[in-house]
């Protein structure tokens, strides 16, 4: 008996839509979101949250306030959306 | 001259802008007399031949200019929505960004808000409204558009002209030279262009025009009409008549403009009828005729957008002007309404059924609709309370002015183009899902994040006024908050341009069946396939309208004969 394998494992197929029940995921990252502030404030008591120079005192000086964490997530976002455009325009 | 009929700075403004508005309405109704044949042919020989090699770095596919434009306005929305959360996020942690002091760039909240308003308005709201309308118009016109190269081309000029607004936001003079009339004098170079090429298109029409497509001619041509009649009358030299000017292009180019494209995307996103051709038409006279209330207290903006051109005269309003002003800011109501219930229903439909309920820009498009009547009279109170002097508002105007370009402006103009997104790409936006999350952590962020940071403006204005010396501390944290949430917006932002992006190469083809065509009423209809009566109706067909078969015949094509 032959089996063909190949074609079971080379084909990989991105489905776009979500099934019903994916927001509990959603909604359990926010409680685990939630109480990791909950945790921190009673562990840390009137303490800020940390910040990349903090983590990684490698960047003291430059990273010293939480707003970094966000322009990081934008160049992320923006590279992603260039990285998109390379790769697209490259593909073929 | 008696000073007994001489009129104030805003009824003498008005009248001037009116005036020269209708006379160019007249002209393009009319056209150019026996000149009209040499002005076709000398715009078009501008918008084409004129570009020497430049024309051969674009392509001129049909959509390409109107695709090109919106592209470019959805990567903006990023910088902008990014300016904004980092001015709103320096206004409670000044020294945030001091490490870019080392690269000589210091960060300030002040500065970075007027990035953020330059990103909005001329980087995404006007890229977004033009780029509709080279969409729009052909498609009312019954015509192609006179020149795809050059709608195509002037797009990433603007895209520079929008560079350099916000560089000079940062710092308006580099080697003395004043770096926003410049950045003005170029978008207003390639504004130029895309009315020729606007004008040229209706010229060429085969059909009378919809007003949706009037309120877009309207609010294209205003600009530099504006500008010639702020300068000539004398109103970009005080403080009032700059007042006025940055006001009447709020509610023409940005009201009207977006209005248009918004109507039209509305029948598009539902498949339903637009409403009513009457509401239009009160939606564009009260555009022209009314003074939008939306934005900034004072006219700042004009003044560095005029540069040396004005003067810097301060002038506090006559009686007459704040009567006047108040007077046509309060009828502002009527367009308003008129607009925001005919998206409405036009969205809602007679049968309570929309066609694609689904469809991107619906949600945006729907929001900006609501939204529009809160915010607009906010506005109105702010605006009053500034004009009167009592400056007991002052406080919130910032906030509400962000409100009414993230909440108003921007969902509108983005919902019109994530509606025309699959004719003008010919394919489907890559994941509805993400557009979806898009348009809730864009609105989800705008408006907690906003009315979080207005609340602490309203608790900064109380204890000023009781003289209290010490800001809250509570003040502060809410701005944090609020600043926080915006950042739902940068990432709306983002989720949109990487779906739009990504569903120029990715997304489903649209097929025939699933390409919606303009709802504003048709005389007949062409039957080519066999196809349901709601489909027929959902076109814009009514039931006056000719129901024509079409066959196809099998004889043989031979070559035209010219």
């Amino acid at each position: 008996m032959s089996t063909n394998t190949i074609d079971s494992v080379d084909v990989f197929l991105q489905g776009e839509k979500e099934p019903s029940g994916s927001w509990v995921f959603i909604v359990l990252g926010l409680v685990l979101s939630l109480s990791f502030l909950v945790l921190y404030s009673i562990l840390y008591p009137g303490q800020d949250l940390p910040v990349i120079s903090d983590l990684m005192p490698v960047f003291k000086g430059v990273f010293d306030s939480g707003i970094w964490f966000f322009i990081l997530g934008t160049m992320i976002g923006i590279f992603a959306i260039l990285g998109r455009l390379l790769l697209e325009a490259t593909s073929e | 001259m008696s000073e007994g009929i001489i009129m104030d700075t805003i009824l003498s403004t008005m009248f001037y802008f009116w005036i020269t508005l209708f006379v160019a309405y007249f002209l393009m109704q009319r056209g150019l007399w026996i000149f009209s044949d040499v002005a076709k042919g000398t715009v078009s020989f501008m918008l084409e031949k004129a570009l020497g090699p430049g024309a051969d770095l674009v392509e001129g596919r049909p959509g390409a200019g109107a695709r090109s434009w919106i592209m470019q306005g959805s990567l903006w929305m990023i910088f902008a929505s990014m300016f904004t959360f980092t001015s709103m996020w320096l206004t409670h942690d000044p020294d945030a960004l001091h490490s870019l002091a080392s690269w000589g760039y210091t960060a300030n909240a002040e500065e970075l808000a007027s990035a953020g308003v330059y990103a909005t308005l001329y980087g995404t709201v006007s890229m977004f409204i033009i780029g509709c309308s080279f969409h729009i118009i052909p498609k009312l016109a019954g015509t192609e558009l006179a020149s795809e190269t050059n709608a195509n081309l002037v797009s990433f000029v603007w895209t520079i002209s929008v560079l350099v607004l916000v560089i000079g936001s940062q710092n308006n003079s580099i080697l003395g030279i004043d770096i926003i009339p410049l950045g003005v004098a170029l978008n207003n170079i390639v504004l130029l262009a895309v009315i020729m090429n606007q004008l040229l298109t209706v010229a060429n029409k085969t059909r009378n025009i919809a007003t949706p497509g009037w309120l877009i001619l309207i609010a294209l041509l205003s600009s530099p009409i504006l500008a010639i009649v702020s300068i000539v009358s004398g109103a970009a030299n005080d403080n009032v008549g700059q007042w006025l000017t940055y006001h009447i292009f709020g509610g023409t180019f940005f009201f009207a403009g977006v209005a248009g494209i918004a109507l039209y995307a509305s029948s598009i996103a539902s498949g339903n009828p637009l409403w009513s051709k009457t509401l239009v038409g009160v939606t564009l006279i009260g555009s022209i005729f009314t003074i939008n209330p939306f934005g900034d207290v004072d006219g700042q903006m004009v003044m560095d957008a005029f540069g040396p051109l004005a003067d810097n005269n301060v002038m506090s309003f006559t009686n007459q002007d704040m009567l006047s002003a108040s007077f046509l800011m309060a009828l502002v109501s009527i367009p308003v309404l008129a607009f925001s219930s005919n998206m409405l229903v036009t969205m809602r439909g007679s049968d309570m059924f929309v066609d694609d309920p689904d469809a991107s820009g619906n949600a945006e498009l729907n929001l900006g609709s609501w939204l529009i009547i809160p915010i607009v009279i906010g506005s109105l109170f702010v605006q009053t309370d500034a004009v009167s002097g009592t400056n007991e508002l002052l406080g919130i105007s910032n906030s509400l002015s962000v409100m009414a370009g993230w909440l108003v402006l921007v969902p509108l103009s983005l919902g019109a183009a994530l509606s025309l997104y699959p004719e003008l790409v010919g394919r489907h936006l890559f994941s509805q899902n993400r557009a979806r999350w898009g348009f809730w952590m864009m609105t989800g962020g705008a408006i907690f994040g906003l009315s979080i940071t207005m609340i602490a403006d309203f608790m900064d204005i109380a204890l000023a006024e009781l003289l209290v010396e010490d800001s809250s501390n509570l003040s502060e944290e809410l701005r944090k908050v609020g600043s926080v949430m915006f950042y739902g917006v940068v990432i709306g932002s983002i989720l949109h341009t990487l779906n739009m992006v990504t569903g120029m190469f990715r997304g489903e083809l649209i097929s025939k069946k699933s390409v919606r065509t303009s709802s504003i009423s048709v005389e007949s209809y062409s039957l080519v396939s066999p196809t349901t009566i709601r489909r027929i109706l959902s076109s814009g067909a009514d039931l006056d309208t000719e129901v024509i078969p079409t066959g196809e015949n099998d004889e043989k094509g031979s070559a035209t004969k010219l």
